[in-house]
């Protein structure tokens, strides 16, 4: 208790995990085991002795490995017997494998089958007649190949047994061969050539991963043995196994065939925990403790240089004396069993009668030199060979880059990093900036010189790509992997292995630093380096120009020029470069996963960032002219571009109420919802074009064709300088400020010919083609509150000019961020694309999707922050649906300046609002708790949205776009419409659909894809307005160029006004009662009453339940959906509500005449 | 009728054949009726084709009156029969005699189809006559049941009724005006019937036009949007200055005024005259605040042993509270399978 207590969480978590995976050793369950083992056995008991096997059995597998002599007469194995991690219990669900070991009799084997794969072949024909009589036995449902850590030349049986129960998860059995004491493992040493075909002239060539391989199952069961005992009994040491094993599994990079497996990370543990690591791993540790040793010896250990060596136990210690270093392997003459002996005896070298002591000396210096060739060592305790001959050099430094960053995630992470320890999925899209995928289906040039060699073709393959990307990259990369898992489960392998190429051949890339990627030229070798120039231009090809630089050097180089929003595309041009020309690939054969999502953000042909160099030009113009103002009262102090729209707020709009000088009459102003987009710091999807008519008097202007009618303001926040004349009431300073913008804003007309379009509420100048709208900031409205009428109460509105604070603290923030993370643009640009394509624009406004993609720049781990836009957009997908939103508060920390306090703070004002939640449940606000050094109560941008029930369909979105992201990051597909259907959303999950009037947009090239319903029940259709087109018409043209500006709209959305009516007309039922809504229908227009009288219509059936779902980047589609009311309701009334529903959307389409197309229902209601 | 002795299979049957009965009475009538006056369409139709255009497709809604009518008539046949008349109605655009044959026999064919409803029902009549003789057998337990079915049975000889009374009346309807027909298909509307809006342009209370007006009307100019705010602000200004002077008075008078506390003296502008002290930044000013707190806090925490002891205390409790918060948390988490790694 007490040091659950002092632990915090994260033990508690850990506990939980382990129940979540830790497999339950039942009474019934180990007797299902058993019985299926026994069963086998019978099975394999049952094949008839001395039978004759050919190479017949498999033809093509012979054939593929290359072996030449293969015949051998069948004997039963020696024994059957269960192994691996079952046998340790430390199983890792949902992976259910039982290893059985199947110790093959040396009589099958003569002394030379070490030679040539024999062995292999043998083994392999062994498995196939096993295989063949367990097919035809009972016990086993399917038994299917599969390799052993996808060595194609060791293929395994995995059984799926018949018998089942049906509450224990689903058990393969995966029957290993064994080849214990087989052969003489001094034939096999490290530095032999066994391959006879390898052979140039009379080189004999060292082939060390074959005879490993062959090692291997000499000794597999006595490691697994040796191993099984350290863990007998030790429950800690187990656990923490099992948290590793599921640490690894979720990084797809590292628990792979190269890396790391399920029985080396044991071994390590092992090795820790014996006399020979040090001990390190006490018996006193708690299982994270355990883990934590782990990860700090993967990450930080010397020992790695040198490799790890088991020491003999026991009376063997004085063998340090002879081996200072401590890494004497030499345990052979320890453990003598008598087939060791025998063993032995026939090495030639081994002269046991000497001095032993001696003797062990010099073979343990001579060992670790023959392993000198793998990159990682882990010494055997038997025969001395590499447990981790299959670990490749990247695959290591992968693995120690995994454990820091898990180190580093413990340290700093919330909980001890729970969860971006064991919770997060670290896969190939997730943690790589670019993948590329490799389609070598068919490919010849792969097993060009024959499948298996020393090392199989696909490994080789592997390297070779490496070393391509490897020089094409060169410092533009940080991480290259290149990882071809290529077992297909099921196949046939008897006929041969040329299947192993079907699954494609991944690459990731981890990106150094953004200017190093993006580089435009790479510098080659001087041209007077005549031999390095040769090999680079036979490298490069035509790529290799010879340059003459600004220092005067002349060298040869490579130049990848293109725009400058297509820089991100450098690397994927580099790398098809390179791999075309060196592998002789086509085109077609290599995807790489960086510009497929692009589609979304462009305009035509073009990205519209290239614009934004202009508009700071116009900016900084604008706040020139704004501080140089004399003609106003007050001078202005400061400039700020802020333009996140307050688009968090649509759904309630704020709630104006006046003083009138004859009493209190309520005075609705439906504040026109900002409709600003974040251009200055380009994290918007559409940063605004400059618009001919938009310019200055007297400037000529061009017109393309088709010119747009409406134009879009970027907003300026104005400080003036204190002054004391201020008026006290909120109205009173308002009514200021309008005051004082119109004044600006005339000046700015007289002076500078900068046209100035105002309302009451804005005012928008005109100046080289944007359109600023300008905004006063008045530090003592900051203080001011205003509370909203209704019994809502508890919901503070906050003033005007607070919200103008927040967002121009904001802006600056992420002004900032920008700037430290070039990448954060795009990344939040695709965010909001989909945010909006899903008809989620009401849910989660700008502002907090930038704070969230902000949060995976700043607290990125388990990963390094994102480089890539694709990358950052599927972290994202996954932050918005793993976060644990109920339960905790996301801190968007930006400027690193909240201290431990702060976020104590911040803590305790989630709980209080939580708690108020706990109290009624109804209330839940905000679902979504974003807290910033600006805004420690998360009441800037998610106060009122998402909601708990918004966040839940937010959630689920996210996740279905998550996974099909990540699919399309990994398997082949052909098309590109399946990468559009993470931005196409399923119109089918609304109860009604509006389609809108595409022609009737106001900017119909935002419009992603025309949304079109074919199912349901059209209810209404509708025609389009003539009043509104979203360009000049060619008759507009004629007029004076004054009336054609006075034909540009400034933030005319007819979307948003349509959206606002409908939900005005919901608002005004909620907030008023029915009095009040009287005296509203007298004081507004007749039109508004009749609205009010629908409303109320549609909320005596869908009280409150009515909702509006819109993309507000100029979508053509709207959703809407209500909660059925109580479902038993008797036929009657179902009419009658039926017959409500079509009054209901009727009145809705009444409400956006001329710009509804139709209105569908797509569950068409039974009709009686 | 519940107070009714108990019936007999009989009556049941005669209650329910009565209104059967009038049914086809009424609808024959009618469609005589009907015959006559499509002969005399047809031949005004003989001159202008205009008007047997759109006469046709009155008697096409006409048909569909009628065949609503028929409360009795399974779904299957309903559609079965929309098929048929939508071809007829096809056909009767072709050529008026063939409508007028065409519409007879559509009517016979209606008949026909409602005597084997008829018959029908008079076969489940039976059945529960069948039944209610048994139940009769288990006495009493038995009269409830046949008071039940009775019911039944006079319920739905009642509804027929209804809708033979409500198909006359449509009928009218029709013949009268042309609004309750259209209440009617609302009330019913079949698939393909979409309700049209119109673009809206003539009407400025909805829809676009409205947001193009509403947008024209907020810009008025520079000049009257200044002109309307200095006479909100002169209207503000003399109400502050009629409450102040109010207040003024009610001071004057002798009474008592309010003392208010203004606390602090960090005033940027004094209200009354209007002097700028100048501004101060927000953040500022409380920045200086928080440190002038911290300081003050600072002295004096731990200075007694009883302080030391109650910190100490504090924090165990703290710690313990949110170790109970941390369980119910993983209990709720749990619930929500968030602990599955994949």
């Amino acid at each position: 208790m007490a040091s659950d207590t002092l632990n915090g969480p994260t033990n508690l978590k850990v506990r939980e995990l382990l129940k979540e995976v830790q497999l339950d050793y039942s009474p019934s369950f180990t007797k299902l085991v058993d019985d299926t083992v026994s069963a086998i056995k019978d099975a394999i008991d049952r094949i008839p002795q001395d039978l004759q096997v050919t190479a017949d059995v498999a033809p093509g597998f012979v054939r593929d490995i290359g072996a030449d002599k293969v015949e051998f007469t069948f004997k039963k194995p020696i024994s059957v017997e269960i192994g691996g991690s079952y046998s340790m219990r430390c199983i890792a669900k949902p992976d259910v494998n039982v290893d059985v070991f199947v110790r093959m009799p040396k009589e099958m084997f003569h002394e030379k089958d070490y030679l040539n794969h024999r062995y292999h072949a043998k083994r392999f024909l062994y498995l196939c007649i096993i295989k063949r009589y367990l097919k035809l036995s009972s016990v086993a449902e399917k038994v299917e190949w599969s390799t052993f850590q996808n060595e194609s030349r060791k293929p395994i049986l995995v059984v799926h047994p018949a018998m089942r129960i049906a509450e224990a998860p689903i058990v393969l059995v995966r029957i290993i061969p064994t080849a214990t004491s087989v052969f003489n493992v001094a034939k096999l040493n490290m530095k032999r050539n066994n391959i006879r075909a390898l052979n140039q002239g009379a080189v004999l060539q060292p082939t060390p991963k074959y005879n490993s391989s062959i090692l291997e199952d000499l000794f597999l069961e006595d490691n697994a043995e040796f191993v099984r005992r350290t863990f007998l009994g030790w429950n800690e040491l187990g656990e923490a196994l099992i948290l590793l094993k599921v640490w690894a599994r979720q990084r797809s990079s590292i628990y792979t065939h190269d890396c790391l497996s399920g029985f080396l990370i044991s071994v390590i543990m092992v090795y820790l925990a014996s006399k020979s690591g040090g001990n390190r791993i006490k018996k006193s540790m708690n299982t994270m403790q355990i883990f934590r040793v782990m990860m700090d010896f993967i990450a930080a250990s010397k020992l790695w240089e040198t490799g790890l060596f088991f020491h003999p136990q026991g009376e063997w210690n004085t063998s340090k004396e002879f081996c200072p270093r401590g890494e004497c392997i030499c345990i052979l003459v320890v453990h003598m069993s008598p087939h060791e002996v025998n063993m032995w005896s026939h090495h030639p070298e081994d002269v046991v009668e000497g001095d032993v002591a001696q003797q062990r000396h010099r073979r343990c210096t001579e060992r670790r030199s023959s392993l000198q060739s793998f990159p990682v060592i882990i010494c055997d305790e038997f025969a001395g060979f590499n447990l981790t001959f299959r670990m490749t050099k990247g695959g290591f430094l992968e693995l120690r880059n995994e454990a820091a960053l898990t180190l580093s995630g413990i340290d700093k992470c919330r909980d001890g990093g729970f969860d971006e320890v064991f919770m997060t999925k670290v896969d190939f899209p997730a943690k790589y900036d670019y993948c590329i995928r490799l389609n070598l289906k068919g490919s010849m040039e792969v097993n060009a010189l024959g499948f298996c060699l020393d090392d199989e073709c696909w490994r080789s393959y592997e390297q070779k790509v490496l070393s391509l990307m490897h020089q094409g990259l060169n410092d533009r990369a940080k991480v290259i992997r290149v990882i071809w898992r290529n077992t297909p489960l099921g196949c046939n392998l008897e006929d041969g292995l040329s299947m192993f190429d079907r699954e494609p051949l991944l690459i990731g890339i981890s990106v150094n630093t953004l200017e190093n990627a993006f580089r435009f030229v790479d510098i080659g070798p001087n041209a007077e380096n005549k031999n390095e120039a040769l090999k680079f231009r036979k490298f490069w090809g035509d790529k290799a120009e010879l340059r003459r630089f600004k220092d005067g050097t002349i060298a040869e180089s490579t130049v990848w020029e293109c725009k400058q929003w297509e820089r991100h595309l450098i690397i994927k041009r580099i790398s098809e470069h390179v791999l075309m020309r060196h592998l002789s690939l086509s085109q077609d054969s290599i995807t790489t996963i960086v510009d497929q999502l692009d589609f979304s953000l462009r305009y035509g042909n073009e990205d519209p960032l290239s614009f934004s160099a202009s508009l700071l030009e116009a900016f900084e113009v604008l706040s020139k002219h704004l501080r140089l103002l004399d003609d106003i009262p007050l001078t202005v102090s400061s400039v700020q571009p802020l333009d996140p729209g307050f688009l968090s707020q649509p759904k309630l709009p704020i709630l104006y109420y006046g003083i009138d000088l004859q009493g209190y009459v309520y005075v609705i102003i439906f504040a026109t919802v900002i409709l600003d987009i974040t251009a200055f710091r380009f994290t918007s999807v559409f940063p605004p074009k400059p618009h001919p008519l938009a310019l200055e008097k007297g400037v000529k202007q061009r017109f393309q064709s088709p010119t747009s009618s409406c134009i879009q303001s970027l907003e300026v926040m104005i400080q003036l300088e204190g002054s004391g004349n201020w008026p006290m009431g909120d109205v009173a300073i308002e009514k200021t400020k309008s005051a004082f913008l119109l004044k600006i804003g005339q000046s700015l007309q007289s002076n500078w010919g900068m046209i100035c379009n105002a309302t009451e509420d804005d005012v928008v100048v005109f100046t080289s083609g944007y359109a600023f709208r300008l905004k006063i900031l008045h530090e003592k409205g900051l203080t001011l509150t205003k509370w909203p009428m209704g019994s809502n109460q508890v919901k503070r509105v906050p003033s005007t000019d607070k919200i103008l604070y927040m967002r121009s603290q904001h802006a600056s923030m992420i002004n900032g961020l920008q700037g430290r993370y070039p990448i954060y643009g795009p990344v939040v640009r695709l965010a909001k694309r989909w945010v909006a394509a899903h008809l989620l624009s009401t849910s989660l406004g700008e502002e907090a999707i930038e704070l969230l993609v902000a949060y995976l720049f700043l607290k990125p781990l388990p990963f390094h922050a994102p480089s890539s836009r694709i990358t950052g957009f599927l972290r994202f997908l996954r932050l918005l649906s793993e976060y644990d939103w109920a339960f905790s508060a996301l801190v968007v920390d930006i400027n690193g300046d909240l201290t431990l306090n702060d976020e104590k703070e911040v803590n305790g004002n989630f709980i209080s609002s939580r708690k108020a939640y706990e109290e009624n449940m109804q209330n839940t606000s905000p679902a979504m708790f974003l807290a910033t050094a600006y805004d420690r109560v998360s009441e800037a941008w998610t106060r009122s949205s998402p909601t708990s029930s918004e966040l839940r369909r937010l959630a689920a979105y996210a996740k279905s776009s998550a996974n099909l992201l990540a699919k399309l990051n990994l398997e082949d597909q052909l098309d590109l419409y399946r990468w559009e259907c993470l931005f196409r959303t399923p119109l089918s999950n609304y109860n009604a659909i509006v389609l809108l009037h595409r022609d009737r947009l106001p900017y119909p090239q935002h419009l992603l894809f025309p949304s079109e319903v074919n199912q349901g029940m059209h209810v209404v259709r509708g025609k389009p307005s003539k009043k509104f087109h979203p360009f000049l018409l060619p008759g507009d043209m004629k007029g004076s160029l004054e009336e054609l500006k006075h034909k540009l709209m400034v933030n005319f959305d007819p979307l948003r006004c349509f959206v606002g009516d409908i939900e005005a007309s919901i608002i005004l039922k909620k907030s008023f009662s029915s009095f009040e809504y009287r005296t509203v229908c007298h004081c507004s227009e007749p039109w508004r009453g009749e609205l009010i009288l629908s409303s109320l219509h549609l909320q005596k059936e869908f009280p409150n339940k009515f909702k509006v779902w819109y993309d507000s980047l100029g979508g053509d589609a709207i959703g809407l959906t209500w909660e059925q009311s109580g479902s038993k309701k008797r036929g009657r009334e179902e009419i009658a509500e039926e017959e409500d529903l079509f009054n209901v959307l009727k009145s809705v389409g009444e409400v956006g005449k001329g710009f509804v197309r139709s209105i569908y229902l797509p569950k068409a209601p039974k009709l009686k | 009728m519940l107070t009714e002795a108990k019936p007999t299979g009989l009556k049941k049957i005669k209650k329910k054949d009565k209104p059967t009965e009038t049914v086809p009475d009424t609808n024959t009538n009618e469609l005589k009726e009907e015959k006559k006056r499509n002969k005399s369409l047809g031949q005004k139709r003989g001159v202008t084709v205009m008007g047997s255009r759109s006469k046709a497709t009155v008697v096409g809604q006409h048909d569909i009156e009628a065949f609503k009518s028929d409360g009795a008539l399974s779904e299957k046949n309903k559609r079965k029969l929309l098929r048929k008349m939508k071809r007829k109605r096809d056909r009767m655009n072709v050529s008026e005699i063939g409508k007028v044959d065409v519409l007879h026999d559509y009517v016979e064919y209606a008949l026909d189809e409602q005597n084997g409803e008829h018959t029908h029902g008079k076969k489940e009549d039976g059945k529960l006559r069948k039944k209610g003789r048994r139940t009769e057998k288990t006495k009493k337990a038995g009269i409830d049941k046949v008071n039940v079915l009775r019911k039944k049975v006079e319920d739905d000889s009642k509804e027929e009724n209804g809708k033979s009374r409500k198909a006359r009346r449509s009928k009218k309807g029709h013949l009268s005006s042309k609004k309750e027909e259209k209440a009617l298909e609302k009330s019913e509307p079949a698939q393909d019937e979409v309700y049209e809006i119109s673009s809206g342009d003539e009407d400025c209370s909805r829809g676009m036009r409205k947001w193009i007006t509403e947008y024209h009307q907020s810009r008025p100019g520079l000049e009257i949007l200044q002109h309307r705010i200095d006479d909100f602000m002169t209207a503000y200004e003399e109400q502050e200055e009629q409450a102040r002077k109010e207040q003024e008075a009610l001071a004057a008078e002798g009474g008592w005024t309010v003392v208010v506390h203004h606390k602090g003296r960090k005033k940027t502008t004094d209200t009354e005259s209007g002097i700028a002290v100048g501004s101060v930044a927000q953040a500022a000013v409380l920045e200086r605040e928080a440190k002038k707190k911290s300081k003050t806090k600072d002295v004096g925490v731990d200075f007694y042993r009883f302080q030391k002891r109650e910190a100490q205390r504090n924090e165990i409790m703290a710690l313990q509270s949110k170790f109970e918060q941390d369980k119910k948390r993983i209990q709720q988490l749990r619930a929500a399978r968030k602990f599955r790694p994949y």
